[in-house]
C-alpha cells in the first residue's frame, strides 16, 4: 500500500494532513478535461491576510493570495 | 443631440419664470423651488425640511440597494452553507461534540465579518467568545484568541489584546471555498499550540434567526487520553484502525481534517448569517427612512399650508382695510 509508506514522508517534510490533501485535490483537479478544469481551478482561489500578535501588538500582516502551498 | 437641443430650449423658456424678481419672491416660499429662500421674507422657511427630506430619500435608496445586494448574495451562499453541513456531521458522530471538556490550552477561534451594517452578529460572536474565555480560565490555564474578520478584532482589541494570537482578515475577497479555509486552518494549526480549539460563529437558521454556536475540536493527545480513560470519548476504542499506521497518526490526521471541515462550515454559516442579518437590518432601516419621510412630508405640508393661509388672511384683511 503506497499510502502507508507515503504518510511518514509528507509528515516529516513538514506538511500537515491539510496541506497534503490540498495538494492531492489540486492534482485531481488538474486531471479534469478542459471546460471543467478551468472552472474547478478558478473556483478554488485563496486570498486572505494574516497577522501574528505578540504582547498585544500586531505584527506586520502578510497577505496569502492564490498560493495554496504557503 | 435633438434631446439636448430641446432641453436647452426648454430651459430658456423656463428661465424667466424661475428667475428671482420681486414679483416671485412672494411666491417662492410657497412653491417648492430650487432657489434658496431670501432672508427677511416673512414666512417660515421650509428649506431645511426640504433638504432633510431629500437626504432621507437618498438614504432610503441606498439602504434599499444594499438590501437587494445582500439578498442576492445570501441566496448564493446559503446553499453552500447548507451543503457544507454534511462535512462536520460524520465527525460529530465519530468524535462527538464536547464543549464542556476541561483542558489546559484553549484556543478560541472567533469568526466575524469584515464589514459592518449587519445587525448584532459580530458582537454576539465576540460576546460568546468572551464567555468561553471566562469559563475556561483558571490558575494554570491558557486562553488565546484567533480572530477572523475586522469587526471582532476591533472589539477584542479593547479589553483582551494580550490574548490575541492571530488575526485573519479579507476572507471574502473571492467567494468562500474549501481550499482557502483549509489553508487558513493550516496556518492556525501551525502557529498555535492547543489542547482544544473552540470555534465561535453564528449558525444560520433562517433569515431572521442566527444561533451563536461553539464547535470544539480536540487535539489528538486529548482525544487519545479521553478515549483511553473511557471518559467522554470512550466509544472510540470500539473502532478498528486498518493499515499500518498507529492510532496516534490516524488521530492526528483526523483532527487536522476535522478542524478544516469545522472551520469551513463555520465560516460559511457565519457569512450566511451576515448576509441575512444585513438584509433584515437594511430592510428595517429603509422602512424607518420611509416613516421618517412621511413625518417630514406631513410637517412640510402643514407649514406650507399655514404660510399660505397666513398670506391669504393678510391680503384679504389688507384689501378690506382699503375698502373700509
Amino acid at each position: 500500500m503506497a499510502s502507508n509508506a507515503a504518510a511518514p514522508f509528507w509528515r516529516s517534510a513538514g506538511m500537515t494532513y491539510i496541506t497534503y490533501s490540498n495538494l492531492c485535490a489540486n492534482l485531481v483537479r488538474n486531471c479534469l478535461k478542459e471546460p471543467y478544469k478551468a472552472e474547478a481551478l478558478s473556483r478554488e482561489k485563496v486570498h486572505y491576510s494574516i497577522s501574528k500578535w505578540a504582547d498585544g501588538k500586531p505584527q506586520k500582516p502578510t497577505i496569502r493570495s492564490d498560493t495554496p502551498e504557503n | 443631440m435633438a434631446m439636448a437641443a430641446l432641453r436647452r430650449e426648454g430651459r430658456r423658456f423656463a428661465t424667466p419664470l424661475i428667475s428671482p424678481n420681486p414679483a416671485t419672491v412672494f411666491r417662492s416660499s410657497i412653491i417648492p423651488s430650487e432657489e434658496p429662500v431670501l432672508s427677511g421674507v416673512r414666512c417660515i422657511s421650509t428649506q431645511v425640511v426640504r433638504n432633510r427630506m431629500k437626504s432621507v430619500k437618498n438614504i432610503q435608496k441606498i439602504t434599499k440597494a444594499m438590501k437587494m445586494v445582500a439578498a442576492s448574495k445570501l441566496r448564493a451562499i446559503q446553499t453552500r452553507a447548507e451543503n457544507s453541513r454534511g462535512l462536520w456531521q460524520p465527525f460529530t458522530a465519530l468524535l462527538g461534540d464536547t464543549p464542556s471538556i476541561d483542558v489546559k490550552k484553549n484556543v478560541i477561534v472567533t469568526i466575524s465579518a469584515d464589514k459592518g451594517l449587519c445587525g448584532g452578529i459580530n458582537s454576539t460572536s465576540v460576546k460568546i467568545s468572551r464567555v468561553m474565555h471566562k469559563l475556561n480560565s483558571g490558575p494554570d490555564k491558557e486562553n488565546k484568541y484567533v480572530v477572523l474578520g475586522e469587526k471582532a478584532k476591533a472589539q477584542l482589541v479593547r479589553d483582551s489584546k494580550k490574548d490575541i494570537e492571530l488575526v485573519m482578515t479579507e476572507l471574502q475577497k473571492n467567494p468562500l471555498n474549501y481550499t482557502q479555509v483549509s489553508v487558513m486552518a493550516d496556518d492556525i494549526l501551525k502557529n498555535v499550540e492547543f489542547d482544544a480549539l473552540r470555534i465561535v460563529y453564528n449558525k444560520f437558521q433562517s433569515v431572521v434567526s442566527f444561533l451563536p454556536t461553539v464547535s470544539t475540536v480536540l487535539s489528538p493527545e486529548v482525544v487519545e487520553r479521553e478515549a483511553e480513560s473511557g471518559g467522554k470519548l470512550g466509544d472510540l476504542d470500539l473502532y478498528e484502525i486498518e493499515g499500518a499506521e498507529t492510532k496516534g497518526e490516524v488521530l492526528q490526521n483526523l483532527t487536522e481534517f476535522q478542524f478544516s471541515c469545522m472551520m469551513y462550515n463555520a465560516v460559511l454559516e457565519n457569512a450566511t448569517s451576515e448576509q441575512g442579518a444585513r438584509m433584515s437590518a437594511m430592510d428595517s432601516s429603509s422602512r424607518n427612512a420611509g416613516d421618517m419621510l412621511d413625518r417630514l412630508t406631513l410637517t412640510y405640508n402643514r407649514t406650507r399650508q399655514a404660510s399660505i393661509t397666513t398670506e391669504l388672511i393678510e391680503i384679504i384683511s389688507g384689501a378690506s382695510a382699503l375698502e373700509g
